[in-house]
């Protein structure tokens, strides 16, 4: 990675608030910033695996809901 | 009529998406494997939506379930947890047009809560679903009971992960994995 390109992904961290950094002379300092990334991260996944758990159940409830309409739709047709 | 699917494994695991729009936004997204309309039934009846809103393994019983779907109508959602105390759910319903939107309130909190957005997309028989939630600020939505608070639940909710992901390595073992679920 070429210096420039490192130094934009810094700041890119930095804006979200992942890292804060610190120039003392010529060095630039990082560190952990208030947001945590593995914290938001382990949430949404969290969150993201409820939803799924939840919509294997709706999915087993519209395909039963599928298979009953067939079954009226035929008895409807005689 | 469509029946050929009938019995086919599914091809793919389908997986929910979620993602943090913004400070104030989180959006979840996945395809059901049916039209919008039944989809639609299954949130808005509440025999039905009971069947699916809380995962069984959850270890939380829904213990009663009001909606009633249409604009300005309230919801109500008790939950029972094993030696804690009930816990409510409640809101209002803002939006509802059959088959493709619902936005209701979320009103249990004690500030502001989120109003949340759902659209279903039929596509080919099957129905993209999305659901929106927008926060009042991004302290909201970072002190939900979704994000931070509830510990209990999320311990629950680990629990059930792991009980899904065991029950669902088991029955791939089983069928040779090449069982529908």
């Amino acid at each position: 990675m070429t210096l420039t390109g490192m130094k934009k992904h810094v700041g890119v961290l930095e804006q979200s608030g992942l890292v804060t950094t610190e120039k003392v002379g010529r060095v630039r300092t990082c560190k952990l910033g208030p947001r945590r990334l593995e914290d938001e991260a382990a949430w949404l996944e969290r969150y993201r695996q409820l939803w799924d758990a939840r919509f294997d159940e709706l999915d087993r409830v519209v395909e039963e809901l599928k298979r009953k309409e067939k079954v009226d739709g035929r008895k409807k047709r005689g | 009529m469509d029946g050929r699917r009938e019995g086919e494994p599914t091809p793919m695991k389908k997986r929910a998406t979620v993602e943090r729009k913004s400070e104030r936004e989180l959006v979840v997204t996945r395809t059901i494997n049916g039209p919008a309309r039944l989809v639609f039934e299954a949130w808005t009846k509440p025999e039905l939506f009971k069947r699916w809103w809380v995962p069984k393994s959850m270890g939380l019983c829904l213990h009663s379930c009001e909606l009633d779907v249409r604009a300005g109508g309230k919801y109500r959602l008790v939950f029972l947890n094993e030696g804690s105390a009930p816990m409510e759910f409640f809101g209002r319903y803002l939006e509802v047009i059959p088959h493709s939107r619902l936005v209701w309130t979320n009103d249990e909190g004690d500030e502001g809560g989120a109003v949340t957005t759902v659209t279903f997309e039929e596509k080919g028989g099957q129905t993209l679903l999305v659901v929106h939630d927008l926060y009042p600020s991004k302290e909201a939505l970072e002190s939900s009971g979704s994000m931070a608070g509830m510990p209990e639940t999320l311990e629950q909710l680990d629990e059930l992960i792991v009980s899904l992901s065991a029950s669902s390595r088991n029955s791939a073992t089983s069928a040779g994995g090449s069982s529908p679920r």
